[in-house]
């Protein structure tokens, strides 16, 4: 229902990141006696000019050798014609390195942690081969990965028919509630499965919005697989980095929300938004597509976001919230006493 | 002199590049001044009479760079000069080094393993995991299409989280001001971090509170000042703290549960319904699990009159004052 934003957060620390790159490629090199630079590019996932210039360095780098003074034979070399005529690469003098560098402890804690989350996907039913690889990458790490962890993130079996979908090139259908509470069946091709933390999504072509949409698993309720064929593939339709997509019928609201809570609507403060701050509180705005989803973010957040503006939407989150509460008063509301606390 | 010399700007890479070839390429280690006067990147800003402060310190800082990146660099007495830190000798053992040779992965783990880094490319361990998956692709192993494209995603958003996972790395104290609901000022607390866990998509720190010796887990998003770093380190944990932290979690997660009552065809009851370990025990009526009575009742408040708690009281209570809140607030 609002804009998600994307972009990460740390700046890279390039020179780290650059020697890392640099003690990758080599002993890929070594193990290919002459490699195109595109290929090379494409394998490490990076632009041809950035395995050039790493190429430039390494092909003048060594050691000070016996001499101290970077002799010949002390620097790795390549076929300096060959990568300037061909653009492949053939080293044709090594020095220091000979095999691939461990992970750091971070490193392999982040891949491990990784898996958990990973591990309640259908793909990775078989929980043996995560374990194997999670004791691999601990022991190719240089020293005890940290402590870090993330619970086998929850999913049902409504990944797994996706999945099968896709595979059987058969669309999908579903009866979805949307956030105003409607529901509708809906048919969609599978373009891609996304997370956020415990959270997960679908986005798919829907046949009846003609258009790219984003449904979330716990909305989705009888999936089954139709009898008519895919006709969206991944390849032809772009998605949008964001996930969910602000549009022109978006609706503003202004709240008052504690420091605290901030991170809590971020996704759902629209780029550029200026905030100011009194009394403790954040004035800012939000973007949401209608007031009822706005209703259950609100009510979700009590006592530190407040609708400031529109009046209209300050009513609808009032009503939801009095709604509720009355059903706590109501004579016919069952007794609290009468079970025991648990 | 081969064609490096005299280059006036060597870049930050080839300088670190430099360090750690030549100190793989010694068994005897080298001298600080053997390195700051011969390695590529130093020598060309090394004074033989003068001061070279400046640079000794730069070599303090890309030591640290280096060991970051889980470059195991070392230091040896030399021979004769037992404890005696002018002639300490650095070296990056080949051993320790160097992914052993038995450690190779199959294309299918290399997809799997892509997808783990891909879960953090948000936020702290997005550097980290990016560094892993070039480690990976220099093994030279293809990776398989999968059959359906996935974007997983962890996310960290507290503060907390960077100056924690330092902490916990290097077993260092840490003090931090922790505000739970319902008091209405922030308690300093002192504790021996042993793990941090995300569980029901909130960050956890499992740490040894320093003034009753007991583990206690804090959330995340409850500490509310900066986490400062003490100079005391402590003893490393067992292994498998992670792990630990993770089944407490889930035990008092098991412990709590809730009966509520859910309309029919609303959010709730589909979402709710949905829920790991939701049970119906009547038409309309769902037990569910969850770990923090607040936490839980913010959720159940957002449901407005689609949700009903029946028990336990506390949390009948809890969800009450929310809406009743909520509904005051936007009078």
């Amino acid at each position: 229902m609002a804009k998600r934003s994307g972009a990460a957060q740390n700046p890279p620390r390039l020179a780290q990141d650059k020697l890392v790159f640099l003690l990758s490629l080599v002993p890929y090199l070594m193990d290919h006696d002459r490699v195109r630079v595109v290929d090379a590019a494409r394998h490490f996932g990076v632009p041809p000019e950035q395995i050039r210039e790493a190429v430039r360095l390494i092909g003048v780098s060594g050691i000070p050798g016996e001499t101290a003074t970077y002799q010949h034979g002390d620097l790795f070399d390549i076929a300096w014609d060959t990568f300037e005529e061909t653009d492949e690469i053939v080293l044709t003098n090594l020095v220091a390195i000979d095999e691939s560098p461990r992970f750091s402890a971070r490193e392999a804690a982040a891949l491990i942690a990784g898996l958990q989350y990973l591990s309640s996907l259908p793909e990775h039913a078989d929980r043996e081969a995560i374990a194997t690889l999670s004791s691999k990458l601990s022991r190719g790490a240089s020293s005890a990965p940290s402590p870090v962890g993330v619970e086998a993130s929850e999913t049902d079996s409504t990944l797994a028919l996706i999945r099968t979908s896709v595979e059987n090139g058969l669309r999908l259908e579903f009866d979805y509630l949307n956030s105003q509470g409607q529901r509708e069946r809906r048919e969609v091709d599978p373009l891609r499965v996304e997370s956020i933390d415990a959270d997960w999504y679908l986005r798919g072509w829907d046949h009846g919005r003609e258009a790219v949409r984003t449904f979330r698993l716990d909305r989705m309720s009888t999936p089954a697989i139709t009898v008519e064929p895919i006709t969206h593939d991944p390849r032809d339709v772009p998605l949008p980095d964001v996930l969910f997509e602000g549009s022109a019928d978006d609706l503003f609201v202004t709240l008052d929300v504690a420091a605290s809570a901030l991170p809590l609507i971020a996704d759902y403060v629209p780029e550029g938004t200026v905030s100011s701050e009194h009394d403790g509180l954040v004035r800012t705005t939000v973007r949401v597509s209608h007031y009822h989803g706005l209703k259950r973010l609100i009510a979700r957040l009590p006592g530190v976001a407040t609708v400031v503006e529109p009046a209209e939407a300050r009513a609808v989150v009032r009503e939801w919230a009095a709604a509720a509460a009355a059903r706590y008063l109501s004579p016919d509301a069952p007794d609290p006493t009468r079970r025991e606390a648990m | 002199m081969a064609n490096v010399g005299g280059a006036s700007r060597i870049p930050a890479e080839e300088r670190l590049f430099s360090l750690v070839l030549a100190l793989l390429a010694t068994d005897a280690g080298l001298t600080k001044t053997d390195i700051l006067s011969t390695v590529q990147g130093y020598r060309q800003k090394f004074s033989r009479s003068g001061d070279n402060a400046n640079l000794e310190r730069q070599f303090e800082r890309d030591k640290d760079d280096i060991r970051d990146l889980g470059v195991p660099l070392e230091t040896i007495d030399s021979p004769g000069h037992a404890g005696d830190n002018h002639n300490l000798r650095y070296r990056i053992p080949r051993g320790a080094y160097e992914l052993p040779t038995d450690i190779r992965f199959s294309p299918e783990e290399t997809t799997l393993l892509n997808l783990a880094a891909m879960v953090w490319r948000e936020g702290s361990l997005s550097a980290e995991s990016r560094r892993a998956i070039l480690k990976l692709r220099s093994l030279g192993v293809t990776t398989t299409e999968p059959v359906l494209g996935y974007a997983p995603r962890v996310r960290v958003r507290e503060a907390a989280f960077d100056p924690l996972g330092t902490a916990l790395e290097r077993r260092q104290v840490v003090r931090f001001g922790y505000l739970k609901p319902g008091e209405s000022e922030a308690r300093v607390r002192t504790v021996e971090p042993r793990a941090l866990v995300q569980h029901q998509g909130r960050w956890h720190l499992f740490a040894t509170d320093q003034s009753t010796s007991t583990t206690k887990t804090f959330l995340l998003r409850r500490i509310v000042t900066q986490v400062s770093t003490l100079a005391t380190t402590f003893a490393p944990s067992a292994p498998g703290q992670a792990d630990l932290a993770l089944s407490e979690l889930e035990t008092v997660w098991n412990s709590n549960s809730a009966v509520v009552q859910v309309d029919e065809g609303t959010d709730a009851a589909t979402r709710l319904g949905k829920r790991r370990g939701a049970t119906v025990p009547g038409a309309g009526t769902l037990n569910l699990h969850y770990s923090d009575l607040n936490i839980f009742a913010d959720e159940l408040a957002g449901y407005g009159p689609e949700a009903l708690v029946i028990s336990p009281p506390e949390l009948r209570d809890a969800v009450r004052a929310r809406l009743e809140r909520t509904a005051a607030d936007h009078g």
